[in-house]
């Protein structure tokens, strides 16, 4: 079999991989992104593995930790992603902008001071800026 | 005895004075007064009629060219001015006593005054020229924190202003004379100076361009024209004051000053005529302001300024026994008035002569011995002024008469009109002040009046006494003679009487002109617009204050202006900028965390195709 | 072409079809679904690949796990069921050109590198458990180690993430 094969495969994977991260709303959507281009990745270290014939396997062996690498990454990953959830009330990543640098941002900032460290427990907290950009 | 005894003590006084508690500071100060008053006969007494005192170095300070040398000396005419200045001092500092008994800024004011006293010590004793400068500023300095005194008033922190600048301006002159001294005669000793201008060492041009200089000062320091404006302006300051400094001494450290350096006058007719003309100029001016004027120390300050005019006149023609004469005897009698009419304020509560009346009364002892100041400065027999005024009068005539320039003559009718103008202004200040009916408001202020306490009527009867004995001072007169010039004639009988007689003419015909006008105020007889001339002091001040204060003022507001309109936009533009450049940047921050990653791997991606790039460049 | 060759092609045009339904559907448990059938067709190119133990732990860890937690999450997160039009954001045609420039940039290195190489399959060594297991162990061992205090941590991580906030004053939550 052609090299190529597996590596044009996973080229076009990992690329398809990046679009869902940069364009996908929901984040679980984007974490599934992230999942194809760890998937791409592994594809290549398995076609290696084979070509090189490695002895002590090490393409293999590297997939597996990958895979596991990415099981810990996305139970963390979803994990935020539940408290993104309990905190704002959605887990749209283009509305997620409480970490923007902006005039509305500074007085929010400034008001939540004044106000105190006040927690709420469960509720959702609409604090970020308008979408948009 | 060391000459510098005469400044360390009053030093030493002004230190103590601060340093004890202050319930003994009056005592203090007046014990002051008279251990400097002693250690002032100690020094001058043995110096008098000396030709020249020995000089004593203290110290000497190179600079590299000219040195400067620490240097006191103590002849005739240094003995006198000492003998004058801690005289007076003393007396003030008596009669300061019991007139600023209330004050509580008394401890400074003491301070002040003795501090004052060994500034004009060290002016008087100074043989260098910056030691001479020192004592000279010192006097300045003092003068204004003296003037000052009552900061609550804003006349009073007007006038330290004024005076303090107008003399600074003129010590400008002064300073670049006496680099031109140090220059030309190779040393800052005053009695070099002299030495070489006997000689004939100085050159007519160095002479004429150094005394012209000293004059500036010497203009500025006693009030002559055109710096006269700020001498009536200080008398808001406290009335024993205004008797020390603005009478008695540091007005007369200018005369002392001519007087000292007359051997290079003498070499220069330009600036002998042109101290001539400006003695001209100043009293009959300062004399006709006097006349108009309704405060009774303003008319006592004109009259300051008359006077020192006279003493210039006598110096500029060269006369220099009777210009030394005059200085010592108005020493005493203007010293003398400001104390009655000190004496007068604290009876009756303002020096506004329209605001007093009939107070032969209730103050005779006080009203007796200022109609003996007042006729010494008349010129009045037999009082010391007229013998002092005479030998001024028979000296500038000489001079005139005996091939006299324009600036003689010119010398010689302003001092002759001076005499009647000086006659009519003292007797309208003793009718206004003590004679007459005063108002029905007036009256009820009289009413409470009374002779000041002894501590302040002491000093007005020693110094009426000098004044009405001082003549007898010329039954011995080497003490006031150039030694180079023994044969000084004091009397001049004809002279005396045709002043005289004017001067009785005119007493006579203000004390009509007062009795026309209801016993009120002679002066109210005059043509309007000379009296308004008079009253307005001739609109120097406002002339001055267009002239100079405005445009300063402007440029001031100018510059203000430009550093809040032009040069504070620059500053507030750039932090504006900086902020707009960031507002600019921040855009970029906009939170998305997918913008951040798209641009990261923008980036990655051109950073993979330059390096291929470059790599395919450098491999083919 | 060999019948391993059309096949790897098969799973691959497969696995890419999925793939760009997993990023361009509306509906998001669709999304997931599809990413099974991705997932799938990628332990059918390991089999083929002679990695049958990576394979076969692709489809219980990936499959079996992953994509339930990923369901789990959209499930808790109430995400809509039905067609969503927005799933986009308005950066995708930026995301398009930026994928479609690490496609080109990413299969053009490919093809400048490996142009004409074969892999020989008959050659090559299986990817069986026990070999896998024995390389692990005799040459990965440290590796396989820290793997586990990492997983470990992820598991600590996510219960710490999962915990509701507590109040100041004590009361609800644990």
């Amino acid at each position: 079999m052609p090299l190529l094969f597996p590596l044009v495969l996973s080229a076009l994977l990992f690329a398809i991989g990046t679009y869902a991260v940069l364009a996908r709303r929901n984040a679980v959507l984007v974490l599934m992104g992230v999942e194809l281009m760890l998937n791409a990745v592994n594809l290549n270290l398995v076609a290696f593995d084979a070509y090189l014939r490695d002895v002590v396997h090490s393409g293999q062996v590297l997939t597996l930790f990958v895979i596991a690498v990415a099981a810990a990454e996305i139970g963390l990953g979803l994990a935020i992603v539940l408290a993104v959830f309990r905190s704002y009330g959605h887990i749209d990543a283009d509305r997620l902008r409480a970490l923007a640098d902006s005039d509305a941002v500074d007085e929010q900032i400034a008001a939540e001071q004044t106000v105190g460290t006040e927690e709420t427990a469960g509720g959702p907290v609409p604090a970020d800026a308008a979408g948009g950009r | 005895m060391s000459p510098l005894w005469a400044v360390a003590l009053p030093l030493l006084g002004a230190c103590g004075v601060l340093l004890v508690p202050r319930r003994w500071a009056r005592e203090l100060s007046a014990a002051a007064g008279v251990v400097t008053w002693l250690a002032g006969l100690v020094v001058a007494v043995p110096q008098l009629g000396a030709a020249q005192g020995e000089a004593v170095t203290y110290a000497t300070l190179a600079t590299g060219a000219v040195p400067i040398t620490l240097t006191l000396a103590v002849d005739g005419l240094a003995a006198l001015m000492v003998l004058l200045a801690t005289s007076v001092a003393l007396a003030v500092l008596v009669y300061s006593v019991a007139y600023l008994r209330e004050d509580p800024r008394y401890p400074t004011y003491a301070f002040l005054v003795l501090v004052f006293t060994a500034a004009m010590t060290t002016v008087v004793l100074a043989d260098d020229f910056f030691v001479l400068l020192v004592g000279w500023e010192v006097m300045g300095a003092c003068s204004y924190f003296l003037i000052g005194h009552f900061w609550e008033r804003s006349d009073a922190r007007a006038g330290a202003v004024k005076a303090f600048v107008m003399t600074r301006l003129g010590d400008i002159g002064l300073l670049f004379g006496i680099f031109v001294f140090g220059v030309a005669v190779g040393s800052f000793r005053i009695s070099a100076a002299n030495d070489a201008a006997d000689a004939g060492d100085l050159s007519t041009t160095t002479a004429t361009v150094a005394m012209l200089l000293v004059l500036c000062g010497v203009v500025g320091k006693s009030a002559q024209f055109p710096l006269h404006t700020w001498l009536p302006d200080a008398m808001p300051g406290p009335t024993p004051i205004s008797a020390l400094i603005h009478a008695a001494t540091m007005v007369a450290a200018g005369v002392y000053l001519v007087a000292r350096l007359l051997p290079v006058l003498d070499l220069s007719s330009v600036a002998s005529s042109v101290l001539a003309v400006v003695a001209a100029i100043s009293m009959l001016l300062a004399a006709l302001f006097a006349l108009g004027q309704d405060d009774l120390k303003r008319v006592f300050a004109w009259s300051t300024v008359s006077q020192l005019a006279y003493m210039f006149g006598a110096l500029a023609v060269g006369g220099y026994a009777a210009g030394i004469f005059h200085l010592m005897s108005h020493g005493a009698f203007k010293a003398l008035l400001f104390l009655c009419a000190g004496a007068v304020a604290h009876a009756v509560g303002s020096t506004s002569m329209s605001a007093m009346g009939g107070l032969w009364s209730r103050l005779p002892v006080t009203a007796a011995t200022m109609g003996i100041g007042l006729l010494a400065l008349a010129g009045l027999p037999p009082v010391v002024g007229f013998f002092s005024k005479d030998a001024v009068l028979g000296v500038v005539v000489d001079a005139a008469l005996h091939g006299g320039s324009v600036t003689d003559w010119l010398l010689l009718i302003s001092s002759a009109g001076t005499v009647l103008v000086t006659a009519a202004y003292a007797l309208r200040a003793w009718l206004m002040v003590c004679f007459g009916t005063p108002s029905a408001a007036v009256a009820d202020v009289e009413a409470a009046a009374h002779e000041p306490p002894w501590l302040m009527r002491g000093p007005l009867v020693v110094l009426a006494a000098v004044t009405l004995f001082g003549g007898l001072v010329l039954l011995s007169p080497q003490v006031l003679v150039d030694p180079s010039d023994p044969d000084t004639e004091f009397l001049h009988p004809e002279i005396a009487v045709t002043a005289t007689l004017g001067v009785l003419v005119v007493i006579g015909l203000v004390y009509a002109g007062w009795r026309r006008s209801g016993r009120r105020d002679p002066a109210g007889l005059m043509p309007t617009r000379l009296r308004e001339f008079c009253a307005r002091e001739a609109g120097f001040d406002e002339a001055y204050d267009n002239a100079f204060a405005r445009p300063t003022r402007r440029m001031a507001d100018g510059v203000v202006a430009n550093d809040r309109d032009v040069v504070e936009p620059y500053v507030r533009g750039s932090a504006f900028a900086a902020r707009g450049m960031g507002a600019v940047l921040r855009l970029a921050q906009n939170g998305n965390v997918q913008v951040y990653l798209s641009a990261a791997v923008v980036g990655a991606v051109l950073v993979v195709v330059a390096v291929a790039a470059v790599a395919g460049v450098v491999g083919s | 072409m060999s019948a391993v060759e059309v096949l790897f092609v098969l799973l691959g045009v497969v696995a890419v079809g999925s793939a760009l339904l997993v990023v361009t559907t509306g509906r998001l448990v669709h999304s997931a679904l599809w990413l099974v059938v991705t997932l799938g067709a990628l332990a059918g190119c390991y089999l083929l690949l002679a990695a049958e133990f990576v394979a076969w732990v692709q489809v219980l860890i990936y499959v079996g796990a992953v994509v339930v937690l990923l369901l789990f999450a959209l499930m808790l997160t109430r995400a809509p069921t039905g067609p969503q039009l927005g799933e986009t954001t308005g950066n995708r045609a930026l995301a398009a050109v930026v994928a479609a420039a690490v496609a080109i940039v990413l299969v053009t290195t490919v093809v400048a590198g490996f142009g004409g190489v074969r892999i020989s399959l008959d050659d090559a060594l299986l990817g069986s458990a026990g070999s896998t297991g024995e390389a692990i162990f005799r040459f990965w061992v440290l590796p396989f180690e820290v793997l586990s205090v990492l997983l470990l941590a992820a598991l600590v991580g996510a219960i710490a993430l999962s915990r509701p906030v507590r109040h100041r004053s004590g009361g609800e939550g644990d």
